[in-house]
């Protein structure tokens, strides 16, 4: 397929595979069979877990937590199955957004897993619940259930930190958010791992509290991270502007299609509204036609393909030709956008011309 | 990312490095909280009893008997510890174990029991039919956070069942 053709096809699918160019499309089978294995991994996890959680709140913890990593890969799945549909009647802008929403559901397991262990070791602190870890008999042999359990934990976080390294970096490529949360917790589960070793160690050195402590340490940073993927998340579904595949600053695509746009002959002036689809972004053009030029519809395809042709992601353009930008749409100069390339600001929202 | 990874690592590290040396002295692992095995070594250990025959009898003169008192007299003799009886309901003996006047409690308790949340049931030591046709997980408790007591009680039981 050449190249004018991929350019055609994206032009004509608003939604589907179709929208992302080859290699994303590589990058997101990646994806998909990198989360089948994740939910895999939390298979054997959870399982091997439960079988040696005895009595100890500590590796209950651990077990609903790894239950609860379940959510963002699953949501996932279920999102890119979504966004393989066509726009249709009822879903006249695609399925693309079945990505934000599956942002909502990663992001809502990290905040649980955060909060419950906040709360479950703060309650274990003050009540003074000392923790029981006894014997178990494996293969006519008496060992300490901790060091099992130490053992699982050890055995058991490797894996979600290989995959998750490997997610961050199909997550950028493909402009994912819910892979990127997803990767995120990955790493979560890591280092709750290592809170847990922590806490088991301690507890058999006969202190009770280090478990709850350990906890509390981790969820801490759990927690700030189900807060900033939430509100990236509800900011991409509210049609916040546009931001980058980890949410730390404004797209710079949103400043690049309004300096594409103004420089068409035919305008004057433009502003553009940009959104976050799920992978690809929908832009709308507002243009001021220089004084006496006639715009005709070709000219809105020119300036489409103009749009189109900058990023994979400018999929969806809807070009406006207005007498003046629309008052509601003229903002003052934005610091945060300013700053992301010295001399390279929003272009002025007062003609010249006039 | 790796920036990151680091700063999430700092603190369990930290506290694995405090807890490593405040702990450095103890060889045998897992020790007690409140070091009562310690204590019941040539002294005595305080037994909790609620009467469930055929496990714990109490007789009206006080005399304890049962296949559980048994198992404990025994304990405390491989432990050299004499045992001071406390006879009570299991609720009784539950809240006596929250305020660490026990050390360990037998009633004939299965591990169904809901008293998690006052004392650390040991692991299951024998199976026994239960009235509806099932079976029962026979267990023992001991005061939580006295995992040392718990290990050394465990693998006791595990001896006299013949699983070690």
């Amino acid at each position: 397929m050449s190249d004018q053709e991929t350019t055609d096809s994206r032009s004509m699918a608003i939604s589907g595979r179709g929208a992302l160019p080859r290699p994303q499309q590589q990058a997101l089978r990646k994806a998909i069979r990198l989360e089948w294995l994740t939910l895999g991994c939390l298979a054997v996890t959870v399982s091997l877990v439960g079988l040696v959680a005895g009595q100890s709140q500590a590796m209950k913890a651990a077990w609903l937590e790894d239950a609860l990593s379940f959510l963002p890969p699953l949501a996932f799945l279920v999102a890119t199955r979504q966004i393989g549909k066509d726009a249709d009647r009822e879903h006249p802008y695609g399925h693309h957004r079945a990505i934000g929403v599956a942002h909502v559901v990663a992001a809502a397991a990290l905040l649980g897993m955060g909060t419950f262990l906040v709360i479950d070791s703060t309650i274990g602190l003050v009540r003074v619940e000392r923790p029981p870890i006894g014997l178990t008999v494996l293969f006519g042999h008496a060992i300490w259930s901790g060091w099992l359990m130490i053992a699982v934990m050890v055995l058991t976080s490797i894996p979600p930190v290989l995959l998750g390294r490997r997610k961050m970096r199909l997550a950028e490529q493909l402009h994912d958010k819910v892979l990127y949360a997803d990767a995120d917790m990955n790493k979560a589960d890591w280092s709750s791992a290592l809170a847990t070793v922590v806490g088991v160690l301690g507890i058999g050195l006969g202190l009770w509290w280090a478990d709850s402590a350990a906890a509390i340490a981790v969820s801490v940073s759990i927690i700030h991270d189900g807060v900033k993927n939430m509100r990236g998340a509800v900011r991409g579904l509210t049609d916040a502007r546009a931001r980058t595949f980890d949410d730390k600053r404004p797209d710079p695509l949103n400043r690049e299609v309004e300096r594409a746009a103004a420089t068409m002959p035919w305008v004057a002036e433009a502003v553009c509204r940009v959104r976050d689809q799920g992978h690809v972004l929908h832009v709308e053009v507002f243009a001021v036609p220089r004084p006496g030029r006639a715009v005709e519809p070709a000219d809105c395809a020119q300036l489409r393909d103009r749009l189109q042709a900058l990023d994979w992601r400018v999929h969806d353009v809807v070009v406006s030709p207005v007498a003046r930008i629309p008052e509601g749409q003229v903002f003052p100069h934005d610091e945060e956008e300013a700053s992301l390339g010295a001399g390279r600001g929003r272009p002025t929202m007062t003609d010249p011309d006039e | 990312m790796v920036r990151r990874i680091e700063a999430r690592a700092a603190a369990p590290v930290c506290l694995a490095a405090a807890v490593l040396m405040l702990g450095g002295c103890a060889l045998t692992v897992p020790v007690d909280a409140q070091h009562t095995l310690e204590r019941a070594r040539g002294g005595t250990l305080q037994v909790g009893i609620s009467a469930n025959p055929p496990w714990t009898e109490i007789d009206p003169g006080g005399a304890v008997s049962g296949s559980e008192v048994e198992l404990i007299e025994d304990y405390a003799e491989s432990i050299d510890a004499q045992i001071e009886w406390s006879p009570g309901t299991e609720s009784v003996l539950a809240e006596q174990m929250k305020q660490d006047e026990l050390d360990i409690v037998i009633a004939g308790l299965t591990s169904d029991a809901p008293w998690t949340g006052q004392m650390a049931l040991t692991r299951p030591y024998a199976e026994a039919a239960d009235p509806h046709g099932g079976t029962q997980q026979k267990v023992m408790a001991v005061r939580p956070g006295e995992n040392a007591l718990l290990v050394s009680l465990e693998e006791h039981l595990a001896r006299e069942g013949g699983e070690l």
